[in-house]
């Protein structure tokens, strides 16, 4: 009814509702924006930290979880070490049956036993005097070496027929063989006035580097050597290589494949899973920086809202002189809500632009492949716009109920 | 129009009441017809802005009927009274209202921010109003670099942009030296003759002089005087 006799008295009087269209309110909010910087800087302030805290921890995070999987190192993430729990369980576990079970698994490649002995002196002739050096006896199986992968700088590396017959033949370590003065295959070696003949000489390993201060003999040999000696001074190991990514669940299933009466007596010890590593830096740091980047926010709402409040005395001419030529109220508070709004935006553009920045910096500076997700910027900069609606509410409902004729006497 | 009244007060009143009430216009029966120039004086505090107001619709009479070409707008709704207000009528007041960091263009521009022109056409009539009262040349000037007579002439290009039928002045002079007076006189006066029908509060003798009609207001009662 009334609206119906609005347009018939506005018809009469040859006049039209005023109005503000949306090109409009944008670019008011936007003159009058860009005219004061210095008042928009200060009253953006805070969500332009805010989207810089966001973007940027976000964005390191993502750079650190991608490096933390970048340099895992991709040869120990795919070890896995079985132990016995103490000395007293059978060393059945280690036979070669159970160790055809696992190797039938999926996702192991290679799978071989191991006993670690006595530190020893090694010589190069078996009188006393002469070359010295002190090494672990260690006997490892074909598989178990195929899992250390020793780079060999001569020879070749005991095989099954060597293991079968308990050759007495050795692997040394290059710092070894070079304190021993042996530069080459087929010299003898001594531990205990027992001869050992070199077949090869490696200077790395890939996996269990522990290697590096042992001698390597056939499993089957220093297994002979293990019968004089108490159990609690031998370590017993099954190493496994697996396929990338199987480490955890080769690790959950060995015990059960080598000692399927008891799996609880052997202890697998698994690499840590990269994706899980990774999801939990980044979880710890995401937690962080949405604390972080909340409060911020937070601030920033609190400060645009201050400072657009604190405009509103300055501004009341302004607001009056509208009202004197036609705007409505909704007009005056779609405007100032139009400004903090733009601001919140702009400094969410603006935090998000920096924190991007922030990241790539701290990446090139790191030497890290730095990773920016579009995604957190437009969600940084949404949410600064969010931040400037929202603070602007209150001094656009006092703007609005500016009285002109209070505002234009002045 | 000129045998109708353009702006027509009946037994208007308008009582402020914060504790004891403020009589700030007594009841007043007033006609205005389109082609006057009124100028209305009085002692400071006498009433003459409280009449200015409720004639330009910034303020609402506490009594009485208020008719605009014939129809009552006393008791009409903001979007009515904004409407008439940003397109029938302009305003200037003693101290400008000039928006501060815009150019007198884009200044001349707010006042038709809120009616039917879309920003191109806006930007060309604001051009055309600066011309009309010969401030074409300082178009892109800041108002904070001009003096007082040439902000006011900015503040009448403003009002007069929108073409309204009545423009309302209260004090456009008060804050201007005797030669900027004239010159603010002038305009006024050409507008008058193409026109424009002119409501001026001033405590100036000379320029209530100016005018066609003359009211002065004791203690909010409006008295016609005759020439
Ligand atoms: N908002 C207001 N509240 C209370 N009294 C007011 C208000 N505005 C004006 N008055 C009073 O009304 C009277 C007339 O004021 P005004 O019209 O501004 O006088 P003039 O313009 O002639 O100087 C004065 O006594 C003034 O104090
Ligand atoms: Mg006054």
């Amino acid at each position: 009814m009334r609206r119906r006799n609005n347009a018939r008295v506005l018809e009469a009087l040859g006049v039209r509702v005023a109005k503000l269209r949306g090109v409009d309110l944008i670019r008011e909010s936007w003159i009058s924006i860009a005219g004061n910087p210095g008042r928009s800087l200060v009253t953006a302030l805070g969500t332009v930290l805010g989207a810089a805290a966001f973007v940027s921890t976000l964005g390191l995070s993502s750079t650190l979880g991608r490096q933390v999987s970048a340099e895992f190192d991709v040869y120990r993430a795919t070890e896995v070490v079985v132990r016995a729990e103490d000395a007293q369980v059978s060393r059945e576990w280690q036979e070669s049956e159970k160790l055809g079970v696992l190797r039938s698994l999926n996702g192991v490649q290679a799978a071989g036993a191991r006993v670690s002995l006595f530190e020893r002196r090694v010589q190069r002739t078996a009188a006393l005097g002469g070359d010295t050096a002190s090494a672990r006896i260690v006997g490892a199986d074909p598989e178990a070496l195929k899992v250390i992968q020793p780079r060999l700088t001569t020879g070749r590396l005991p095989d099954q027929f060597h293991e079968e017959t308990a050759a007495k033949v050795a692997l040394l370590p290059k710092t070894i063989a070079d304190k021993l003065g042996v530069q080459r295959t087929g010299v003898a070696v001594f531990v205990d006035d027992q001869a050992y003949s070199v077949i090869g000489i490696f200077d790395e390993v890939e996996r269990s580097p522990e290697a590096m201060i042992s001698l390597l003999v056939p499993f089957r040999v220093a297994e002979e050597l293990s019968f004089g000696i108490s159990a609690d001074q031998v370590d017993r190991e099954v190493l496994i290589e697996t396929a990338p990514g199987a480490a955890q669940y080769i690790g959950r299933q060995a015990p059960l494949a080598l000692h399927p009466q008891s799996p609880e007596s052997l202890r697998a010890i698994a690499p840590p899973d990269p994706m899980t590593l990774r999801r939990s830096v980044e979880g710890n740091v995401t937690k962080l920086s949405l604390l972080l980047s909340i409060v911020a926010l937070a601030i920033g709402t609190v400060s645009i809202g201050n400072a657009a409040s604190a405009s509103i005395a300055a501004r009341t001419s302004e607001i009056g002189l509208r009202r004197a030529v036609g705007a409505r109220p909704v007009h005056v508070f779609a405007q100032l809500l139009g400004e903090t709004t733009v601001l919140g935006l702009a400094g969410g553009l603006a935090g998000a632009f920096l924190g991007a920045t922030v990241t790539v910096g701290a990446s090139l500076w790191n030497g890290w492949q730095p990773v920016i997700d579009l995604k957190q910027a437009v969600l940084a900069t949404a949410v600064g716009a969010a931040a400037g609606l929202i603070a602007g509410l209150i001094p656009a409902l006092k703007a609005m109920r500016i009285e002109p004729v209070a505002a234009l006497q002045r | 129009m000129s045998a109708t009244a353009c702006l027509q007060l009946k037994d208007v009143e308008r009582v402020y009441d914060d504790g004891h009430p403020i009589h700030a216009l007594r009841p007043t029966d007033l006609d205005i017809f389109a082609g006057d120039y009124v100028t209305i004086t009085g002692a400071s505090g006498s009433g003459k802005s409280t009449l200015l107001n409720i004639l330009g619709l910034l303020d609402r009479p506490t009594a009485g009927s208020y008719q605009f070409g014939g129809i009552d707008i006393a008791a009409a709704g903001e979007k009515v009274r904004g409407a008439v207000r940003g397109q029938k009528f302009g305003f200037v007041f003693q101290s400008y209202h000039l928006v501060l960091r815009r150019s007198a263009l884009e200044n001349v521009e707010l006042g038709m921010l809120y009616g039917p022109h879309r920003a191109r056409r806006r930007r060309d009539v604001a051009a055309e109003a600066l011309e009309r009262i010969g401030l074409s040349h300082r178009m892109h000037a800041d108002p904070r670099q001009m003096s007082g007579g040439e902000r006011q002439r900015i503040a009448i290009a403003r009002a007069i942009a929108t073409r309204p039928s009545v423009l309302f002045c209260d004090e456009p002079t008060g804050n201007l030296d005797s030669q900027n007076t004239a010159n603010v006189l002038d305009v006024l006066q050409e507008l008058h003759r193409d026109g424009l029908t002119v409501v001026v509060v001033t405590h100036d003798a000379h320029v209530a002089s100016v005018g066609t009609r003359r009211l002065s207001v004791t203690d909010g009662r409006v008295r016609e005087e005759q020439r």
